[in-house]
């Protein structure tokens, strides 16, 4: 497959899960057969791009002439090739899912309704850190004021 | 707490991380949008969501069982958690792209999204006097009687006064009445005109209703002339209001520095 199949493919495979966390009900308002609903974004789907990029990156990480973690010419170098490129974009849909699933759990915690947590999780879909960032600082006051005990 | 005020305590709290999003933002930005930095709008907006969030789940956290859970106060948060995402995100969103939210009209797609804004603008505004409405006829609520009608007076005030200003200020293609000058003064902060007309003081006047006359209520409740302290403060401060939207549509700014 060329590497803009495998994008596109990657790029598809991440929907479901994302639709599942922002429209499906979660599993623990369902009952005990229902696990695998959560598992899809939380771990089927991560699991399936994480086979991806580990075939991605052994076979391209070595051919990217001048790549290297020290400066951004070096890590520049490493994202030139299309396969390099594919492989940092599935390790970023591959974890900004796993996070969302996260996210998603911990802001159940939180007690916070669905339809806020609808707006955060797209934030982490398009922008992952920025929706993390925004997610953790009330549930840090949560739990400094002692609020965090849903009702 | 109930799940009706700790879903407006959270939306209180985002607004506050909204707030640092734009402290770390600063950090970067140099780009202007009408002689402002782009990141000041959101983080503007992220404060007021703030305070009114803030003020809206102090006032519910007070209210009896029954009137927490009751749908219509629980089909209220909803709107107003929905519009709060909407404008937000949709402010910030267009701040990040140096373009305007408010008043862009520019093509289909912005003229669409002004209107929403303007529909959620009206909903938090509308959302606000329904509360303060449930807090006028919870008789259970946990606040001293004098202090449950200030609440529910200073809400419901706030939403007629900020109806009429927001219903000036959406009417017309800006806020200023004038034109000010390149580089003229503003009010520090703010950001209002200290050369031209600017509708936003008596808006500012007319949303904050809702802190100032429980505010008052606090201060005097329990007296036996309370309720005359509220009635009156609430009148004088409905005049202030409309005098600062009179002076601002006279083309005379608040103050002229």
């Amino acid at each position: 497959m060329s590497a803009d199949d495998l994008f596109g493919l990657a790029s598809a495979a991440v929907l479901p899960g994302w639709l599942i966390l922002i429209l499906a009900p979660r599993s623990h308002k369902l009952g005990g057969r229902w696990v695998w609903l959560d598992r899809i974004p939380a771990l089927i789907i991560p699991f399936g791009l994480s086979a991806l990029y580990t075939g991605l990156i052994l076979a391209h990480f070595a051919g990217a002439e001048g790549g290297g973690f020290a400066s951004i010419a070096q890590v520049r170098a490493l994202f030139a090739s299309d396969f390099g490129l594919l492989a940092g974009w599935v390790h970023y849909l591959a974890f900004d899912l796993m996070i969302g699933a996260v996210m998603a759990s911990q802001m159940d915690k939180m007690g916070l309704s669905r339809l806020s947590q609808a707006p955060l999780l797209a934030l982490i879909f398009l922008f992952g850190p920025l929706g993390a960032f925004l997610i953790w600082a009330p549930q840090g006051s949560l739990r400094v004021f002692g609020k965090g005990a849903a009702a | 707490m109930s799940n009706s005020a700790r879903q407006l305590w959270l939306l209180a709290a985002f607004s506050l991380a909204m707030m640092a999003a734009g402290l770390v933002w600063a950090a970067f930005e140099t780009r202007l949008f009408l002689n402002a930095l782009v990141w000041i709008k959101p983080f503007k907006f992220a404060l007021s969501f703030a305070v009114l969030f803030a003020t809206l789940a102090w006032a519910v956290d007070k209210m009896s069982a029954p009137a927490q859970s009751a749908r219509t106060l629980r089909w209220t948060i909803a709107v107003l958690a929905a519009a709060f995402w909407f404008e937000m995100i949709y402010i910030t969103l267009q701040a990040a792209q140096g373009v305007g939210s408010h008043y862009n009209t520019g093509d289909l797609y912005h003229g669409v999204m002004y209107s929403i804004m303007g529909v959620g603008a009206v909903s938090l505004v509308v959302g606000t006097g329904v509360i303060g409405w449930a807090m006028l006829r919870d008789t259970g609520a946990k606040v001293h009687e004098d202090l449950r009608f200030g609440i529910g007076v200073g809400f419901i005030l706030s939403t007629v006064l900020t109806l009429i200003t927001a219903a000036t200020l959406s009417s017309m293609p800006g806020h200023f009445v004038g034109i000010p000058p390149t580089g003229a003064a503003t009010i520090p902060f703010f950001g209002w005109s200290a050369a031209v007309g600017d509708l936003r003081p008596s808006h500012f006047l007319a949303l904050h209703a809702m802190q100032a006359i429980p505010l008052l209520a606090w201060a005097v409740q329990g007296r036996a002339s309370a309720r005359a302290w509220i009635i009156g403060g609430s009148v004088g401060y409905s005049a202030l209001t409309l005098a600062l939207y009179a002076q601002a549509l006279m083309g005379l700014p608040l103050v002229r520095l």
